[in-house]
């Protein structure tokens, strides 16, 4: 017991520091305190793929390898991570060319199949959820996952697709509407 | 019913939420590339490449004219400030300068004998 290695937990800026240094186990820490998460991210922003999840997860932790020095350790590190992966994906929109104006969303039909309340599971709803989130752009997916799945304050999600709060605001209360609106059981459920 | 607050109902549906786990053949590639660049980093510092080959390069001229200019005055100088009189200094083919040191009785006595023989 008294030579038992005692388990030093780091914060994510020391560990970006001793991966600066070329600590490999600092790098393997990191990655598997981010690992899900982005995979969750990349999975849930890019058309539920598990495969471009993978990629995008891979070309996300190389960016770290390559250039780790490209972190200001004075930000907080998960929001400079996210932030990089939401630009991943932004970059790939831009590629698709798939990126869709509000007006043009509204033009659309739903999709979406309403089930009664009393036959639709968790998993169900999530999968609706996202169909129509499939349906109001990636802007609104991004700030809709950073608040809801991570947990960011406003303020983070601003800071992380760099826009200003109020704009953070009114993309979040207009993908609940329209999915209250999808989502017929959930209008019963919830208030705004 | 109670409604619920609409951040609380979505919050907790995407925490339940689940999609599987990454590839763990990713894991592995990373951290060999991680060892990979780690690895060339280190070389490149432990390296005297980089720096013979910017000494033997044009990069630079004025800066190594002056560092050599430098050492080449400072050697002379030193080699001037530790100039002994009673050493020889130096010889060609046609002069030597010996000069001789007045260290032993030995010597003196056969100094002296050689000035008596001139006198006389």
């Amino acid at each position: 017991m008294i030579f038992r290695r005692k388990n030093k937990v780091y914060t994510d800026p020391e560990l970006m520091q001793q991966i600066v240094c070329g600590d490999q186990s600092a790098f393997g820490e990191l990655y598997h305190r981010y690992k899900d998460r982005m995979y969750y991210y990349f999975y849930r922003m890019l058309g539920n793929s598990g495969e471009l999840a993978n990629d995008f997860l891979q070309e996300l932790f190389m960016k770290l390898i390559e250039k780790p020095e490209s972190y200001n350790p004075s930000f907080a590190f998960h929001t400079w991570f996210y932030s990089v992966a939401n630009n991943m994906c932004k970059n790939e929109y831009r590629k698709r060319g798939v990126r869709q104006e509000y007006y043009e969303t509204e033009k659309l039909e739903p999709q979406i199949e309403f089930l009664p309340e009393s036959t639709i599971e968790p998993e169900q709803a999530i999968e609706k959820i996202f169909q129509a989130l499939e349906q109001l752009g990636e802007e609104h997916r991004s700030a809709f996952l950073l608040r809801y799945r991570e947990g960011f304050s406003i303020k983070e999600v601003a800071e992380i697709l760099e826009l200003p709060e109020g704009t953070v605001k009114s993309r979040l209360f207009y993908a609940k509407r329209i999915l209250a609106e999808k989502l017929e059981y959930l209008k019963d459920e919830i208030e705004f | 019913m109670k409604k619920k607050n609409s951040d609380q109902l979505f919050s907790q549906l995407l925490s339940n939420d689940s999609v599987g786990q990454p590839n763990k053949a990713i894991e592995d590639r990373l951290m060999y590339s991680f060892m990979l660049k780690n690895g060339s980093s280190k070389l490149r510092q432990n390296s005297f490449a980089g720096f013979f080959g910017w000494m033997f390069s044009f990069q630079g001229l004025g800066f190594k004219t002056g560092m050599i200019s430098l050492v080449l005055f400072f050697s002379v100088i030193n080699n001037n400030l530790s100039y002994e009189s009673t050493k020889v200094a130096g010889c060609d083919s046609t002069f030597i300068n010996k000069v001789l040191v007045a260290d032993s009785a030995h010597f003196i006595q056969s100094v002296d004998s050689i000035r008596k023989d001139s006198l006389n």
